[in-house]
């Protein structure tokens, strides 16, 4: 017994030194193999003050920042800026990285601070490029720790980043450079979409095929590319019991899987069906999962967040409390119902395609944004986000990193509420667009890299057009790089968004389709309705208080992109007549809203030319 | 034996007469169908108010051990159509079965996201209201609301 007992002591013994060892020489391994090399620098505030590093042999594939593991396929790199931030008037900090392998793709994020902070710069351009560059103006980001994360996309092994980190004046800036996108118009036939007021649209990767819904009508719209323009074919698909009531009607479609999901708010749920075939048939769900929710329903889905296998090594634990939220049949996608409920928001997440889902989890309550919520979307990591057009004195981003199961609230800094929900659109790599009306009426978008921390490169897109009064944000990302907004627009100042119980607003309203292809640093503004208006006069967005005759076009549009990065919009088109259109386009003519017709025709806008969202389409030009 | 089955025979002729406790369609002083004023009036002796959004207002309870926060909705002939509390994150604990008869509510959802829901029926005012409490707790709730059934919200969407 206490031979056997001394020889268990021995083993555990022997067993912790070999451990202790063993993980001694895992560290040193990784700090020698795997960490950037010096692992920091201090710079100071002269011109050509520099540091340059290497990140040694790591290799790895990521879907963006927050399914990275460092030291395995990201790494670590600090920076400090020495003196106080008045020392760098004229100068900017430039960090670079760049690589040989145009297959590989790495990715630069800057921290202020740790990695924890908030990310403050981002370059995540993707294959064939082999280098990646930021610019920091530390008078406004301030001095101190400055934390580079390089985190693989695509890397094989044997393709090393090197690094530089250069004190320099700073580049002179540049507007959006490259040729505007140009659109069409596609007006739905006579007795299809002649009632349509907030449309909702998605595209079908498999099919090709567009699918859209407002109010009663589902429809299936198929662009025939043979001829160009590209005519359009507009199919009635509604679904067997989302045409019977309509209180809030809801489409979408999972681009990916072509899954097609419709819902109508309907007492306290949602009668809701989904299509796998573009609306040829239909499959009935449960509807949504909140049995008392009562209005503004959204539905979004996308992938599942589960972990990497690299994260599976290093935190199992929350590795497999994740998994439990996974798919539990054939369909990989989740699919997310959310809505206002009594005094909250809530958000029910669907394991099996939209058929049924669990009960509902609390986002937030009143107490801390507004009950009406934007859409949701899903980045390719699986972070599920809500937009909301007031948390407090800002607009706000709902976030959830664990599959609709808890949320924290995230304030858009730098922004201010207004009536229209603001819209999301996620970037291949998790770059968050968020698109809204401004309180000044104003269209703005902002972006983050770090799932709505913090916010950087808020502009007015409106302001070449002189846009004053905005309406209906909508927003969709390709690439990282590339997103487009689309909005109401009008140059018309005044209260073009209230009852118009005094004197009738005066004003005529456009479609305008703003588009970045660098990040939302800059963006190209068209007009996409040019000799149409979409409307005259006042388009209310306080509800169902809002007069007769001022809220013929409901709540929201929506847009989307097709597997070719090309940009589709839907909406409501309230001025369709010869002599509405006449009017509208004649400037020295009334525009109010008895001018105008107060007609729900659906309508879509598709891209005809420019550059698409996605790169790797560049080589083929867009066809009107 | 016949000593057990006796009081139990005893019990099971009682039971039927016990009324099973329904959560009651009011919170605080404030009761479902309470005018506007009325309710704001109330609203104002215990708390503060906080903001308001689409209709539906929120307010801060000054003194209240147990919650933090009314939120309220009226209908359309602004009648009190909804008050939700939350609960004080440190403050005294609420359970479930303080609001009513458990065995009377329907159970859902699971451990970390439970829900106790009744349906009842108020003889004074004539309606249906629903109780539903939230919370992560087992035992005790982090919310709960009790609504009208029949009437929509005083700028609840609906659109058509």
């Amino acid at each position: 017994m206490s031979s056997h007992a001394s020889s268990v002591t021995r083993a555990t013994r022997f067993s912790l030194r070999s451990g202790i060892i063993l993980a001694l020489a895992a560290c040193c391994l990784a700090t020698l193999v795997f960490a950037a090399t010096p692992s920091s620098s201090t710079l100071n505030p002269v011109n050509g003050s520099s540091a340059t590093w290497a990140g040694n042999g790591i290799a790895g594939a990521t879907t963006d920042e927050t399914t990275c593991v460092d030291g395995t396929d990201c790494d670590v790199y600090t920076i400090t800026l020495a003196g106080s931030p008045t020392n760098y008037k004229g100068l900017v900090l430039a960090i670079s990285i760049s690589h040989q392998v145009k297959l590989n793709d790495y990715d630069l994020y800057v921290h202020k601070g740790g990695l924890t902070g908030p990310v403050i710069a981002s370059s995540t351009g993707g294959i064939p490029e082999t280098g990646e560059a930021v610019v920091i103006d530390p008078t406004v980001s301030g001095t101190g720790v400055y934390t580079v994360h390089v985190v693989d996309s695509t890397v094989a092994p044997g393709d090393p980043y090197s690094g530089v980190a250069t004190i320099v004046t700073p580049p002179s800036d540049s507007p959006a450079h490259g040729t505007a996108p140009t659109y069409a118009n596609y007006q739905s036939p006579t007795g299809l979409g002649d009632n349509s007021g907030e449309p909702s649209i998605g595209a079908n990767f498999n099919s090709g095929r567009i699918m859209t819904q407002a109010v009663f009508d589902t429809l299936q719209v198929t662009f025939n590319t043979n001829t160009s323009p590209a005519t359009a074919t507009w199919l009635l698909k509604d679904g067997p019991n989302t045409s019977i009531t309509t209180l809030d009607p809801i489409l979408f479609t999972d681009s990916h899987t072509g899954r097609t999901i419709v819902s109508q708010l309907f007492g306290t749920t949602s009668l809701s069906a989904f299509t796998d075939n573009d609306g040829e048939t239909y499959s009935v769900s449960q509807g949504g999962g909140i049995a008392s929710g009562v209005d503004h329903q959204t539905v979004g889905g996308g992938p599942f967040r589960l972990c990497t296998a690299d994260q599976l090594l290093v935190t199992p634990v929350p590795c497999a409390q994740l998994a439990v939220r996974g798919p539990l049949t054939q369909y990989p996608n989740a699919v997310y119902y959310a809505s206002q409920d009594i005094g909250d928001a809530e958000m029910a997440l669907s394991q099996d395609g939209g058929l049924t889902y669990e009960e509902a989890h609390p986002m937030y309550t009143l107490v801390d944004c507004g009950g009406l919520h934007g859409h949701i979307k899903v980045s390719s990591s699986g972070i599920v986000y809500v937009p909301n057009k007031r948390c407090g004195s800002t607009q706000g981003l709902i976030v959830s990193m664990d599959n609709g199961l808890t949320f924290t609230v995230q304030p858009v800094t730098g922004s201010t509420p207004n009536s229209s929900d603001p819209s999301i659109g996620i970037g291949s790599k998790g770059r968050v667009y968020f698109g809204y009306v401004a309180g000044d009426g104003h269209p703005h978008i902002t972006v983050s890299d770090d799932q709505g921390r913090s916010w950087h490169n808020d502009l007015d897109v409106g302001a070449p057009f002189s846009i004053r009064n905005t309406v209906f944000p909508e927003v969709v990302a390709g690439d990282n790089d590339r997103a487009s907004f689309f909005f109401l627009g009008t140059p018309s100042a005044g209260d073009g968004t209230g009852a118009d119980t005094g004197t009738p607003f005066n004003g005529v309203w456009h479609g305008y389709i703003a588009t970045t292809y660098n990040g939302g640093k800059t963006w190209f503004t068209v007009d996409a309705t040019p000799n149409d208006p979409v409307q005259l006069g006042v388009i209310c967005t306080q509800g169902t208080t809002c007069p007769s005759g001022t809220r013929n076009l409901l709540d929201f549009n929506d847009l989307t992109v097709d597997k070719a990065g090309r940009v589709f919009a839907a909406y409501t088109d309230g001025c369709i007549t010869a002599a509405c259109i006449a009017r509208g386009n004649n400037t020295t003519a009334s525009h109010t809203r008895l001018d105008n017709d107060q007609a729900t025709k659906a309508t879509i806008i598709r891209q005809s030319t420019g550059l698409s969202l996605f790169k790797g389409q560049d080589a083929t030009p867009l066809r009107p | 034996m016949q000593r057990t089955v006796i009081p139990a025979l005893l019990l099971l002729s009682v039971a039927p007469l016990a009324i099973a406790k329904q959560p009651a369609p009011r919170i605080l002083g404030l009761h479902l169908g309470m005018p506007y004023a009325q309710a704001q009036s109330r609203l104002k002796e215990i708390g503060q108010f906080k903001s308001e959004d689409e209709g539906q207002q929120v307010w801060t309870l000054s003194h209240d051990q147990r919650y933090q926060y009314a939120i309220v909705g009226f209908d359309r002939s602004r009648q009190l159509r909804y008050i939700t509390v939350l609960a004080r994150p440190e403050g005294k604990p609420i359970s479930y079965s303080d609001l009513g008869d458990l065995a009377s509510a329907t159970r859902s959802g699971g451990p970390g996201n439970l829900r106790y829901t009744w349906k009842a029926h108020d003889d004074i005012g004539g309606f249906e209201y629903v109780v539903i409490a939230k919370g992560k707790n087992n035992r005790y709730l982090d919310r709960y609301a009790v609504k009208r059934l029949d009437v929509e919200g005083e700028m609840e969407d609906r659109d058509h």
